[in-house]
Formats: structure tokens, C-alpha cells, sequence
């Protein structure tokens, strides 16, 4: 997955380069690589209303240039804190708080809202859960017993009708259920369906996230079962630090980033008018 | 509170670790953290739908800084170096090369 959009963002990152010129390639080109810390403090200012950070005397960008700045403050601090925890150099890839501040900020690719509602919801199609195994037995049990009462929270709280399969081919997904699911989606605002997207492309499944997101299991329990036969299979066959442990550390940052991403940009609305 | 005070003690921790020492003492986010366990402390009987919220998030934030933390040192751990020479993994599987003392 990750490796595909990598190809894509080189061939459009190529095709660009292509057909421009000199002057426009220095302004749509950022060095990217690994820079040494230059700043001693991170600070968070306050200016019309929005957080911004600054580092030293610096205000901190996004990859396309524009002044970072969110409307959240806790958001701000969590953004802050992870550029002060960069020991001597600077490793973008992995602060997944400001990566995501950042995509929305630029929104590179031009998405709108209803583009990425959609994608969300024609991943239930293929969400993991509902995808059982129809070979193993013991791993069938397992599956059920873990998986199945997420999709029952997930049917009862949206009102849905999704059922789990142990058919190569899957369940249809009904288009009332991805109606009332898109409809659910587009009631958050644009930051946080950014942030369902990043999610359901990291653990693969929507119901998880919707799980997570509203607070019917925590993190670690969404990552562990996203990866329940990964887990399952350890059991038989052992299990490897630089693979098993690094995935499932990666998967827990990548998702607990998107739940406080969400969480901070619903947050914001709601303190302001308790504040009145 | 117990479990509370238990995950702001976490936060704090992980906090320090990475972050450098001569900023520890005004850092923003550690003030906020340790604000919002008060705030809500004191108003717990009244708001506890939102305590409870405040509490899923706080262990949220410790995961995330646990979690990257562990990436981090697996990977500088693992695949930070590039390839390893013969003697480093002999060493790993518990080998000796031929001409190593025994």
C-alpha cells in the first residue's frame, strides 16, 4: 500500500518536474532531507485566534511553505513538544502528529471533504474484520470471539446491517449502511475525516476505527486486533523484534496520533462555546 | 484518581526522556497535562462524562509517546546501520568465529 503511493507521488513529483521551470522548481521544492536540530526551544504562540509554533525565533512551516498554525491548543503543544523531543536530528517521518497537521494544512493532492468520506466508506467493503477465515479452525474461533463484538457495537451504533464472511469473495456492504456511514462522516469537519482516512489506511479497517475513535476500545486493543491472525500465527511460529514489535509500535504511534488529531479538532468547537 | 495520577506520572516520564533537559522546566504541554488533571479533578462529580474523556485521551497521548519511543529505538536498534559485519552476527546467534578463542 504504502509502496504503491510512494510510486504515485514519484511520478507525479516527476511529471512535474518535467514540464516546469527553473524558477517554479526552486519555490515547489523543499530540501526533505534529515536536517540537524537547529533550535534550542519550541514555544507555541497565539496570533488571530490560531496556535502556531515557533522554533527559537522561527515560525514553523509546512512542506509547501504556508505558516503552520491550528486552531487547537492542546493539538499546538502536542505539535510543539514533538519538535522539542528531536535529539539531534530532525526525523519528519516519524512525528505523525505534524505530518497530519500538515496534509490537511497543504492538502496536497486537492481532496474535498466528500472525496475522502467516500474513500472511508468504500473500505467497508474490504474491512479487515469482516473478513473471517474459513480454513483454520482454531483460528476462526478466535477470530469470532474477538471480532465479533465489534461489528455488533459497530451495527448497533450506526444502525447498520454488516455482516462478517468466510467467502473468498466477501459481504456486500448495503449502500443504506454506507450511506448512513458517509453521512456520519461528513458531520466531522474536514481535519478529522483527514484523520479517519490516515487510520483506516494504517490499521485497514473502518470498524476499528470507529471503535477507537469513539472511545469503545483503546489503541493498543484496535492495533492488537487488526493484526489478530499476525498475532495468532506468532504463536506458532515465534516472534521477531525488528518485525513484529516494530510494526505493531509503528501501527500504535500511527493510530493513537490520528485519535488525539480527531479528539483536538472536535475538541475545539466545544470549548469555545462553553466559554460564552 | 488513582489510575489518573498513575498515567500523568507515565506522561511526565516520557516526557522527560526525550525532552531536553533545560526545557523541561517551562515546557507548555506539561503544564496543560498537568492543568487539565487538576481542572477536572476538582469537578469530577459533574463532569464525569468528560473526565472519563480526559482520561481515554490522556493514556491515548502515553501510548503515543511510548510507542514512538519504541519504534525509534528498534529501529536505530535494528536498521539504522546498515549491514552488520561477520563477527556481529555470529555474536547475535551465539556463534564464535573459527580463529576466536573458544
Amino acid at each position: 500500500m504504502t509502496s504503491c503511493k510512494i510510486s504515485a507521488l514519484f511520478k507525479s513529483l516527476f511529471s512535474k518536474t518535467l514540464f516546469m521551470s527553473h524558477q517554479q522548481k526552486s519555490c515547489e521544492f523543499r530540501s526533505y532531507g534529515t536536517v540537524k536540530r537547529f533550535y534550542r526551544k519550541t514555544n507555541v504562540l497565539k496570533s488571530n485566534g490560531k496556535y502556531e509554533i515557533s522554533l527559537d525565533q522561527r515560525k514553523l512551516k509546512t512542506p509547501k511553505g504556508n505558516i503552520f498554525s491550528v486552531e487547537s491548543e492542546p493539538l499546538a503543544l502536542a505539535v510543539a513538544a514533538e519538535w522539542d523531543s528531536q535529539n539531534d536530528k530532525i526525523i519528519r517521518s516519524k512525528m505523525h502528529i505534524t505530518t497530519l497537521c500538515n496534509t490537511v494544512l497543504d492538502n496536497p493532492n486537492n481532496h474535498t471533504k466528500f472525496d475522502l468520506a467516500n474513500y472511508v466508506t468504500n473500505y467497508l467493503d474490504t474491512d479487515t474484520i469482516i473478513f473471517q477465515t474459513n480454513e483454520d479452525e482454531e483460528l476462526y474461533k478466535f477470530q469470532a470471539n474477538q471480532w465479533d463484538p465489534i461489528i455488533e457495537w459497530f451495527n448497533e451504533r450506526y444502525d447498520t446491517t454488516i455482516q462478517k464472511s468466510v467467502e473468498m469473495l466477501g459481504p456486500t456492504v448495503a449502500q443504506k449502511d454506507k450511506d448512513s456511514i458517509n453521512r456520519h462522516l461528513m458531520s466531522y469537519n474536514f481535519n478529522s475525516v483527514y484523520g479517519f482516512v490516515y487510520s483506516v489506511d494504517t490499521i485497514k479497517s473502518v470498524i476499528l476505527t470507529m471503535a477507537c475513535v469513539e472511545r469503545f476500545i483503546n489503541v493498543e486493543k484496535a492495533v492488537l486486533l487488526s493484526r489478530l491472525e499476525e498475532e495468532y500465527q506468532l504463536t506458532h511460529w515465534g516472534r521477531v523484534e525488528w518485525a513484529h514489535d516494530l510494526n505493531q509500535q509503528d501501527l500504535q504511534a500511527r493510530l493513537s496520533a490520528v485519535v488525539l488529531f480527531i479528539h483536538c479538532n472536535n475538541q475545539s468547537s466545544k470549548i469555545q462555546t462553553k466559554n460564552i | 484518581m488513582a489510575g489518573g495520577t498513575s498515567t500523568l506520572r507515565q506522561i511526565i516520564s516520557e516526557l522527560r526522556q526525550v525532552i531536553p533537559k533545560e526545557n523541561l522546566k517551562d515546557n507548555l504541554m506539561l503544564k496543560y497535562i498537568v492543568n487539565q488533571y487538576r481542572k477536572y479533578q476538582t469537578t469530577d462529580e459533574q463532569l464525569c462524562k468528560a473526565k472519563e474523556e480526559m482520561d481515554f485521551m490522556a493514556k491515548t497521548y502515553l501510548c503515543y509517546l511510548q510507542s514512538s519511543k519504541l519504534c525509534r529505538k528498534i529501529h536505530e536498534e535494528f536498521h539504522s546501520k546498515g549491514e552488520r559485519t561477520v563477527e556481529e552476527t555470529a555474536k547475535m546467534v551465539g556463534f564464535k568465529l573459527p580463529h576466536d578463542p573458544k
